[in-house]
């Protein structure tokens, strides 16, 4: 499988996740399945809402735009595009950090956790690592398989 | 520019193009794998969404009934140099983990010995399906003097009556009313006709006005303290609160002198 296969699975995988707490967020689902954590507390927090759109809702607006970038990116046209590579790049950096100011929320401000969030997290981390090594590897493109326009 | 990348394909060596011919029909495999896992997870999301009584709850605020002046439930010393209020949903997991295992230290320890005064407010969320039906038991127990062993009952059998649990949960509760020796008569026909819907959306009122965004959430003192809190840091927030007081005996006596507004009046 390659990284842009990889990343179009996670992305599918977050997608679903951020649609389920979204769908809770706005009371079609009634109970989160939660054994272990505090997955209500913190979906009902003050931090649950980001300029007025649910986290959850920005969360799979995210992986419906990685899912859309990385079938592009294996179509054959794109294979190479260093372009993507960057974008994709960019947006699971953002995608981290946010993901890192949220569970610092979880962690000192609304002391509880919720395992979904940490679910959203990992996949966030991995597709940011496959961004990586998938921009790694295009990096030759703009070296060794230059042309001269003139 | 000077330089421009080459398009795919052409002007390319031969196994760059049939790498990438190779690639697209790996690719097909692939489609259909997302297609599945894509179908399964909406089928999955809408099972979730349609679950028996699961779907979208309809607002459960009653307007027509006229409102009533309540300021919740208390317990311990009117005399007691601070107040530790409360905002609770009986059909929430960290309110009922507080009832167990936090608060049968507080009242023996905190509420006993004089040392604060505990409030309870409903605030049922929306989220949950048959808390309203919880909070209406519990004051239909208040009116028999049993609003603590109601409320510790309640806790405790959570995942008998939620929603998770059944779609009838007014029978549990009155299961439970009997259990703690009701007037099982007075108590049924008070759950029955909703009797106590004003008080409690009266309780769920003051909790919006205090823009309460997460349940529990407590009022030591002052200081607000949203989430589950184990009993030693209960305390701690206690003592500072107490330290913070404008000095334990004026407080009394602002008390004992029934000036301290409605915070200060018990029940």
């Amino acid at each position: 499988m390659s990284k842009r296969q990889g990343m179009a699975l996670l992305s599918l995988a977050g997608l679903l996740l951020g649609l389920y707490l979204t769908l809770y967020k706005f009371g079609y689902i009634g109970q989160l399945v939660c054994n272990v954590s505090s997955c209500e507390q913190v979906q009902t927090s003050r931090w649950s809402v980001f300029l007025g759109v649910p986290v959850a809702t920005w969360g799979a607006g995210f992986y419906l735009v990685m899912l859309a970038l990385s079938i592009a990116g294996m179509q054959a046209r794109f294979a190479e595009s260093r372009a993507l590579s960057s974008v994709m790049l960019a947006l699971t950096a953002w995608g981290v950090l946010f993901t890192a100011w949220l569970n610092y929320l979880e962690a000192y401000v609304i002391h509880a956790w919720c395992e979904w969030c940490l679910g959203s997290a990992t996949i966030v981390v991995l597709l940011f690592v496959l961004a990586v090594l998938d921009w790694r590897d295009t990096r030759h493109v703009g070296r060794g398989e230059l042309v001269d326009a003139a | 520019m000077a330089k421009r990348r080459v398009d795919t394909g052409r002007g390319r060596k031969p196994g760059v193009v049939k790498a990438a011919k190779k690639s697209s029909a790996s690719n097909r495999a692939f489609y259909l794998l997302i297609a599945v896992i894509a179908v399964g997870g909406i089928a999955a999301l809408t099972y979730a969404a349609n679950r028996p009584g699961n779907g979208a709850i309809v607002s459960p605020i009653d307007t027509t009934l006229p409102p009533v002046q309540s300021q919740g439930y208390v317990m311990g010393s009117p005399s007691a140099p601070i107040e530790v209020t409360e905002f609770g949903d009986f059909e929430c997991p960290q309110c009922g983990r507080f009832a167990t295992l936090t608060e049968p230290d507080v009242r023996q320890r905190l509420v006993n010995t004089g040392k604060i005064r505990f409030r309870y407010i409903d605030f049922p969320l929306d989220i949950h399906r048959n808390t309203w039906n919880a909070s209406r038991a519990a004051a239909c127990a208040d009116q028999q003097g049993k609003f603590w062993e109601m409320h510790d009952a309640i806790f405790a059998a959570q995942d008998r009556w939620n929603g998770e649990a059944t779609d009838n949960p007014d029978k549990v509760l009155k299961q439970l009313g009997k259990q703690i020796g009701l007037n099982t008569d007075q108590f049924d026909k008070c759950v029955d006709t909703k009797a106590t819907q004003a008080k409690v959306q009266a309780h769920w009122k003051l909790a919006m006005d205090r823009h309460i965004d997460a349940t529990p959430t407590f009022y030591i003192g002052t200081q607000q303290h949203p989430g589950f809190l184990p009993y030693d840091d209960f305390k701690n927030y206690v003592d500072e609160a107490i330290a913070n007081a404008p000095t334990a005996k004026p407080a009394a006596q602002r008390d004992s002198a029934g000036s301290g507004g409605a915070a200060a009046k018990p029940k």
